[in-house]
């Protein structure tokens, strides 16, 4: 009897987007298609969800595991697509139903010729299920297993059972683009995630500072990008040096400063590479209070010099606990936690600025020369695409 | 370039290279099969074994287990050896021991460590007070891979043996196999090597050990080595390694004086302000330990990278592990552990490059000072 395994795919919102509907679900197709990049594969989409089939069957959970970080997948299932006939139905069902514990059997018939309706279906197979099975019982209000068989309208039928609970969230693309600030830290990877994951396309930023930095902490930047690319579908990683940016302030500004003053720094860097990316805002893994420059005086400093674009910061309101928590949930943690030093640390002063005023902190930047230290920034710029 | 990390690994001797190549080629055979052309291959490869044991052994009072690398012979010598008791070993060893000897703990044996002197020799007054009668196994590093101290392997294995007559003797030799004159004796129970440290290559090491001596292995399957260590045999490497040593051993005395003089210069060619050396005067001539107080080790290892002097680093730029745990346990505080560079010299170091080093070292030294000032 022929029996093939498919996987199905379920949306999240996009049904709620009126007009834009197609677009979105373009969008989602694609991002699915480079998501199973190197798979053999076809996808479909029959009314209201996607149908994965014509796959290497052992490669099934690897599609499943590719396909549930796409963002705006809302669950998936594996099933089998068979013909809409009793014999083959009940072939798959026997291939996804459980062993023991509780089940229901919930059919939908879109195909009026099926001979049975979906109540007698229901029935049926649910009664040659406990008979083949003794170790099932149903139970239709709480099951811990439903048995699906879908007979659709074109002379096949879907029977599937678990499903698996997708990353949510928009297609990556249909949100705009931003950049985002990565360090090689816990938290910048946890904000990049959650704005893709209402659809941004994301860029990532690394500041180095060679020789003061190693390039294994680079490394580890590129291994946290190329984790975050496995939801957002690829992503460009800029890497730019400021090395003589730390140096100048080191010699020229209060010591205390250097946090402050390194932060508005990247922050303009940051608008500068975000203009020239087509970027639309930057994206920062800041979270209120956690370390000196993270206070709101702090944000406001750097805040201070971005002139034409928000600066988005999702993490502000979270716990370290809770940004840990996601991170081990996305996968970044156990990379994050590698101990190189970023460039922050270097120079890193005994008794940072925890309230750094606006007007202090532009004073003692007023002994830099600002423009020559960013042109030489800009200038050592790399671009690494992540795949 | 100028290449000064030859501690970390040496390049591997490209005459020995070629030597071995016919076991990468016609020769490929496994030694264990039963056709001619593979115990050929096995009678190459016992010879090799007789040729490498000539060198610092008694052929008739011990023997060599080929392994893929020096910790794996300084592991199968210390989950051989330290069964029981308790285990004495130095603040100064390589990881290679150091972790064994964690892991030994978690295992339920009592692990002792013996202090450093301010060079990284062991205090063996400290280590003789540590052995008693339930000690099962010492280790004591030959030379010190961060420092070059060389300690007195057959002074202090006689001295343990005459404390605890039932104590076996691990050493760590990687560093002073075919550098420093030596020869096992009846003391030492076991001796580390690496080939990779003198124009070997990679994936081989070896694990001399005086017959008698209760020797288990740490992997188990076809019973090669005499079911010492299980696993197809790496014949390329293994002749390679005898080649490259049999070039080694026949210099050694005249590459110790060479080294001797290339360590003089460079160490003349320090700037005595920024530089304090860490290394002792009677240690090995292929290892400089150096300090630059006050600046940061990886930082000057970047620079000298970019200016085209490879060295290594005792700190690594991390905020684990920051310092060098030897370092330390030589008594030196945190701003000196920060700032050492290893310089280490093979057979193939010239005087001239030496002299340029030196001059580089300096100068990116004080330009770093500058920097941070």
């Amino acid at each position: 009897m022929e029996k093939n395994k498919v996987v199905i795919v379920r949306y999240c919102e996009i049904h709620l987007k009126g007009k834009n509907r197609g677009y979105f679900e373009r969008v989602f197709m694609n991002n699915m298609e480079k998501a199973l990049h190197g798979i053999r594969h076809e996808i479909r989409r029959p009314s209201g969800r996607y149908l994965v089939e014509n796959f290497d069957e052992s490669r099934t959970d690897e599609i499943v595991e590719r396909l549930r970080r796409v963002f705006g997948t809302h669950t998936l299932s594996v099933g089998y697509k068979v013909p809409a006939e009793m014999g083959a139905i009940w072939d798959a069902v026997l291939a996804v139903a459980p062993q023991s514990g509780t089940f229901k059997v919930q059919s939908n018939r879109a195909d009026k010729h099926f001979p049975l309706h979906s109540m007698q279906l229901n029935a049926e197979v649910g009664g040659r299920l406990l008979a083949e099975r003794p170790q099932l019982r149903v139970d239709v209000h709480a099951p811990q297993n439903t048995v699906n068989i879908d007979i659709r309208e074109d002379g096949e039928a879907l029977v599937f059972c678990d499903l698996v609970k997708g990353a949510g969230g928009m297609p990556v693309g249909t949100s705009g683009k931003g950049l985002l600030l990565l360090s090689g830290g816990i938290d910048s990877p946890v904000a990049g995630h959650m704005i893709a994951k209402r659809g941004m396309t994301i860029s990532g930023l690394h500041f180095h500072s060679y020789p003061y930095t190693n390039m294994q902490a680079r490394e580890k930047v590129e291994d946290l990008a190329r984790i975050l690319a496995r939801y957002t579908g690829g992503l460009e990683l800029y890497v730019v040096r400021v090395t003589h940016i730390q140096e100048a302030i080191h010699k020229h500004c209060p010591e205390e400063m250097m946090v402050t003053l390194l932060r508005r720094f990247m922050m303009r860097i940051a608008e500068h590479q975000a203009e020239a990316c087509g970027a639309q805002c930057i994206i920062t893994g800041e979270s209120l209070g956690q370390v000196a420059s993270q206070t709101i005086e702090g944000m406001t400093s750097s805040n201070a010099v971005v002139r034409t674009m928000p600066v988005l910061r999702p993490l502000v309101g979270f716990d370290k606990t809770e940004i840990v928590a996601r991170a081990r949930e996305i996968g970044t943690f156990e990379t994050s936690i590698l101990p190189y030093e970023d460039c922050c640390t270097v120079f890193l002063p005994k008794h940072p600025l925890i309230r750094p005023d606006l007007r202090k902190v532009e004073l003692a930047e007023s002994h830099l020369d600002i423009d020559a230290l960013l042109e030489e920034a800009y200038a050592s710029l790399e671009t690494v695409s992540i795949r | 370039m100028i290449y000064l990390d030859n501690a970390a690994t040496t390049a591997p001797d490209a005459e020995a290279v070629k030597a071995a190549m016919r076991f990468l080629g016609e020769e490929f055979y496994n030694p264990s099969a039963l056709y001619r052309g593979s115990f050929e291959v096995h009678r190459k490869l016992e010879g090799a074994r007789r040729a490498l044991l000539s060198h610092i052994a008694d052929a008739a009072k011990f023997g060599l287990v080929f392994t893929s690398c020096g910790s794996e012979a300084d592991n199968q010598a210390i989950f051989s050896g330290a069964r029981r008791g308790n285990f004495v070993t130095t603040e100064g060893e390589h990881a290679a021991v150091y972790r064994a000897a964690e892991e030994l703990s978690r295992r339920g044996v009592e692990v002792r460590f013996a202090k450093l002197d301010r060079c990284g020799r062991v205090d063996t007054e400290d280590l003789l007070r540590l052995v008693d009668g339930q000690t099962s196994l010492v280790s004591v590093i030959h030379v010190n891979n961060e420092t070059g101290a060389v300690n007195d392997v057959a002074a202090i294995a006689a001295a343990v043996k005459k404390k605890s007559p039932r104590a076996l003797f691990h050493s760590d030799g990687v560093q002073a196999f075919g550098k420093i004159p030596f020869r096992l004796t009846a003391d030492i129970d076991f001796y580390a090597v690496s080939a990779h440290k003198i124009g070997g290559v990679r994936g081989v090491g070896g694990l001399f050990y005086r017959k008698g001596a209760p020797l288990h292995p740490l992997i188990f399957g076809g019973g090669q080595e005499g079911g010492l260590r299980s696993g197809t045999e790496n014949t390329f490497g293994i002749f390679q390694f005898e080649e490259a040593a049999k070039r080694k051993f026949a210099a050694l005395s005249e590459d110790f004086a060479r080294a001797s003089r290339c360590r003089r210069i460079l160490e003349e060619g320090l700037d005595k302000d920024l530089f304090a050396v860490l290394s002792p005067e009677d240690g090995s001539p292929y290892i400089l330990s150096v300090s630059a107080r006050g600046l940061r080790g990886e930082v000057l290892l970047h620079m000298l990278d970019d200016n085209g002097v490879l060295v290594g680093t005792g700190s690594a730029c991390s905020s684990k592990n920051r310092y060098s745990r030897v370092i330390l346990a030589c008594g030196a505080d945190e701003a000196t552990a920060d700032g050492v560079l290893r310089l280490s010299l093979s057979k193939a170091t010239t005087e001239e490059e030496c002299r340029e080093a030196a001059a580089v070292v300096t100068r990116c030294a004080r330009e770093l000072r500058e920097r941070m000032r």
